[in-house]
Order: structure tokens, then sequence, then C-alpha cells
């Protein structure tokens, strides 16, 4: 998701192509082409040109809904298109894991196909297979010596990236083990600890402790197919642990 | 006396270029066609002579279905039936190159959203596993269904005064 400016232009795009599944796009403005992934214009008038990322979280419904209901006056959700109800896929994903690869990247222990979580701080790329986040919820580790943690929310299914560090301070994040045991959807005892005596929301805030009333840095990833991460970031290193 | 010595020569070299100019004008429209296929791989080379043929193509088919018109007036009372369909049928492929150029055939497959519309987050009928895009502008929430974007692909819009461009 991007700020659709460039160059103090608004632009409007529309679908113009593909690149090793991967969509281009062109603006209706110049006509420049741009690559979806990377928000780069590789081709035309604005070609160099990159457009700024639009943070983003990918929730559940329900998450999201309780999140911007506590939150927030406006909150709307984008309506079906008149006529493609019936065209909208829920199975779609698994459609397209029987695709063949454009490119493959064996050797890291990855399939192509495997779905990841990409992180790219400080110049450096690393990809967290999302099993191994729902799994392993909070992963921390440091990338370019930022510590960061990744974790999945009390519906099981939504991820978002933290720096993990307050007042200065690195801190290690980790589950309340009483509230484990109701993970059953929208536990509102969903919480994680740290060593400080702070409990976390998944928004990133402090809910209790030193540092309540204070949020986390979120940081910015793409969950995207290990292919394609690795084509766009040739040097980027597995979380393996 | 060279002129009515060889007129077949002259006719046959027309021709030629009649054709040459047909199957120039096939080829800018296959050339991208066929390098930005789905589901294959895009080498930058080709993709980049893909992008600059896309680029050139809608003004040089023009130009190649006018010569194919003008050249075929002028050799059309001079030739057979047999090269006049020969004729014919390359005049119909530098028609369709040209309006094909022209067509974003993506589009045809991936129907764009033009004017979205919103609902608010209780009329939604979605399920609450379901997954969304989500910004949080401001004080405004906007929610972008998975599963519609993963068939519409891209959505231009405007949130809290910031235009955004969604793609999934």
């Amino acid at each position: 998701m991007w700020k659709r400016t460039a160059r103090g232009r608004e632009l409007h795009f529309y679908l113009a192509g593909i690149n090793n599944q991967n969509f281009l796009m062109r603006d209706r403005e110049t006509g420049s082409w741009w690559q979806q992934v990377t928000g780069r214009a590789i081709s035309g008038e604005l070609a160099g040109s990159a457009l700024e990322l639009m943070p983003n979280d990918e929730l559940t419904f329900a998450l999201w809904k309780s999140e911007s209901s506590n939150e927030h006056g406006h909150a709307l959700v984008l309506a079906p298109v008149a006529g493609h109800e019936k065209d909208y896929d829920k199975e779609w994903e698994k459609e397209v894991a029987k695709y063949p690869v454009p490119l493959s990247f064996p050797g890291q222990g990855l399939q192509d196909r495997d779905v990841i979580l990409g992180v790219e701080l400080g110049g450096q790329a690393r990809a967290f297979p999302l099993s191994k986040v729902r799994g392993q919820s909070p992963v921390e580790d440091k990338i370019a010596g930022v510590p960061v943690a990744l974790v999945t929310g009390p519906d099981g299914e939504s991820v978002r990236v933290f720096r993990s560090q307050w007042n200065g301070l690195d801190i290690e994040l980790y589950r309340d083990a009483q509230s484990d045991g109701q993970s059953n959807g929208q536990s509102p005892e969903w919480r994680l600890l740290d060593a400080q005596g702070n409990t976390w929301n998944f928004a990133g805030c402090a809910t209790s402790g030193p540092a309540a009333g204070e949020c986390l840095e979120k940081i910015n990833f793409l969950k995207d197919y290990w292919f394609d991460w690795k084509n766009y970031n040739p040097r980027t290193t597995v979380y393996n642990h | 006396m060279n002129r009515s010595k060889n007129p077949g020569l002259a006719n046959r070299g027309l021709l030629l270029l009649l054709f040459l100019l047909a199957i120039l004008s096939v080829c800018l429209f296959l050339i991208p066609a066929f390098v930005i296929r789905p589901f294959r791989h895009q080498s930058e080379v080709a993709l980049g002579l893909a992008i600059a043929v896309k680029r050139i193509a809608p003004a040089l088919t023009v130009v190649a279905l006018a010569g194919v018109l003008a050249l075929g007036a002028v050799l059309w009372r001079r030739t057979s039936w047999i090269l006049r369909t020969g004729i014919g049928m390359a005049l119909a492929l530098s028609v369709a190159s040209t309006v094909m150029v022209r067509q974003n055939y993506f589009e045809w497959m991936f129907h764009p959203m033009e004017a979205p519309g919103f609902v608010s987050a209780g009329e939604a009928h979605l399920g609450n596993k379901e997954m969304v895009m989500a910004v949080l502008i401001g004080r405004v929430a906007r929610a972008y269904p998975i599963v519609q974007m993963g068939y519409h692909h891209i959505l231009n819009d405007t949130v809290a005064a910031v235009p955004i461009v969604v793609t999934y």
C-alpha cells in the first residue's frame, strides 16, 4: 500500500502487466510503469521515482472492528463491487499456491511458495517464515542491531512487528501464560509481558506498568512468497531459530 | 522502358514492404503480450524490451497501418486474386494490431474498481476471521477485505485527505 503521489503530483494507478507474478501498474497522469511490490517507477517519465509506503496492517475483521470501534469515529469497510460478489473466492490463496513459480530460490531452507514476513531495516533484509511466527510468537530477533518482535495477535492470525525498545532499552516480550489458555478468538486477557513489569496489548501499547500509555514503534513488513521476496531482496537472510 | 519491362519486380518490392509492415504491426502487439505472460518468468532484458515496444506501439501501428493501406491501394489493381487475399489479410492483421495495442487486456482480466463504495463496520457482511488490509490515518480507519483486493488488485482511494493506492 502506497501514497500515490510522486514529484508533487497526485497519481491514479491501474493494472498494466505482470513481472514474475508481481503486478506492474501505470499511472494515468504520465503513463509511467511501476512495480507494485517495490513502489518504484521502472520506465517512463517518472522512472526512478519511488512511492512512499503507507503503513498498514493485515488483521482479521473482528480484530480490526474491535480496535477501531474503541478508538475511532470513522471506520469504513470497502463494499463489494456490484456484480462481482460471486467472483470473490475465499479459497483463492489455496488456488494460487498451485500455480507454477516463475523463479526458484532453493538453498535457504524455504520452498518457493512459503509465505514469509519480510522485514528490512538498515539495509538488511530478513525473511521470517509465517508458520514459525505463528508457532513461536512472539519471535524476537535483531536486524541491523535493531531489536524486533514479531507478534501474532489474540485471533491467532493477525501479525504485527514492533521495535522492542522502550525508554532506550531493549526489552524482551513474552506471552502471558495466564492468558494463553483463553485464546478463543478475542480474549480480552491477551497480552504480552516484559521484565520491566509492563503489559502490552496487540496495538503495541503498554496497558499497565511503568510504560503505561506508551506505545512501541511499529515496523513495516511485507507478507510475501519466498521467491518474490528473495527476487527483490537477493541478500536476504532467513530467520532460522 | 525499364518500367514497362519490369513491372513485376517493382510490384514484388512493394508487396514485400506491405507484408513486412503487417508483420511489424503484429509484432508490436505480440512481443509484449508474449513477454508479459502471467505465471512465466520475465527477465529484466525481456521486460525492458516489452515495455519499450508497448510505449512506441500505439504510434507505430498507425504508421504501419497507413503504409499497408497506401501500398494495398496501389497494388490492388495490379495483382491477382490470390495476392489480393494476401493483401486483405495483411490489412486485417494490421487493423487488429492497431486496435489491440490500445487495449489494456489486464483490466479485462482483473476488473478495476472505478468508484469504490464503503459501508460502516457494522453493516459489512464479513466473517470475523476474514482478513482485511487496514489503514489508520489520524482517526480515520479503513478496511479493505483481502478477498476483494485479491480479485481487483488495485484501488485508488483517499483517506483523511491522503491519496493512497491499495494493492494486493
